[in-house]
């Protein structure tokens, strides 16, 4: 494991109008349980698109197969968007929304 | 059966997966390729709604913004799969990308077949029914989808996540 960087003094951050997205309440993108498509399908999209590890892929499964959804990332509204359009292209049911 | 040692479809070798279909299923698999690209082309099929979802379930302006957005990459997508799945059906092996596209098409045709049949997590299979044919080829996509994520598994890079 790296250490990471070494931690620097960075000026306070101006908020001026052009930063306003940044304070915008993140968005989530939540997979929804279907019938059709297979538990391993799913989480082997979930570790191709997103890195998860095998546990972790199979967890959100189990969460979406079992509760019916689960939050598999999150980010301002373009990543979020992108991340739904990934989800629909593997044929999962996937949908965003803000978080509340 | 999934679980069971021996692939009847898919087997990984080395960097690439070696396809262990017989030939009627290679020419069942391609014209089912061919099938699907009439029906994405076509653009209207009820059949369709699940490979176009929404986005935004709360927000049709928006979501109607993101479907425009995407149709066509999404199209096009499923367009290219068709297209690899038809040009590597009687290979012997395929690579990372080529497994890829076999596993969209395969996902795609569950989702269409599946819609087709109005499939719930409780249904039986009933051998007398009148859609048993096409729940018997739901089943045989959905062991080959199986089997193409075990080999699909192995060419994973390193996760980045915990």
């Amino acid at each position: 494991m790296s250490p990471g960087p070494t931690p620097v003094e960075v000026d306070k951050p101006d908020l001026g109008s052009d930063e306003e997205i940044d304070l915008e309440r993140p968005w989530i993108v939540l997979v929804w349980n279907d019938p059709i498509n297979l538990m391993s399908y799913v989480s082997f999209v979930f570790q191709k698109l997103f890195g998860y590890s095998p546990e972790k892929a199979d967890e959100l499964m189990l969460d979406v197969h079992h509760k019916g959804r689960a939050v598999v990332s999150n980010g301002n509204r373009e990543k979020a968007e992108l991340d739904v359009f990934r989800l629909h292209e593997h044929g999962l049911w996937a949908t965003m929304q803000q978080d509340t | 059966m999934p679980g069971s040692d021996k692939p009847v479809a898919f087997e990984r070798s080395e960097n690439r997966t070696r396809i262990l279909l017989g030939w009627e299923e290679r020419e069942l698999i391609a014209d089912l390729a061919g099938q699907f690209r009439s029906v994405l082309a076509e653009d209207t099929s009820p059949d369709l709604c699940r490979l176009y979802p929404t986005a935004y379930p709360d927000d049709a302006d928006k979501d109607s913004e993101y479907a425009s957005l995407v149709h066509e990459d999404l199209l096009r997508s499923r367009l290219d799969a068709v297209e690899t799945v038809e040009a590597t059906a009687q290979a012997d092996s395929i690579d990372a990308d080529e497994l890829a596209a076999w596993m969209a098409l395969l996902s795609s045709l569950r989702l269409l077949l599946g819609t087709r049949l109005d499939i719930s997590e409780e249904d039986g299979f009933d051998p007398d029914a009148a859609d048993a044919p096409t729940r018997a080829l739901l089943a045989w996509l959905g062991l080959l989808l199986e089997e193409s994520v075990a080999a699909a598994t192995a060419h994973l890079p390193p996760h980045t996540h915990q």
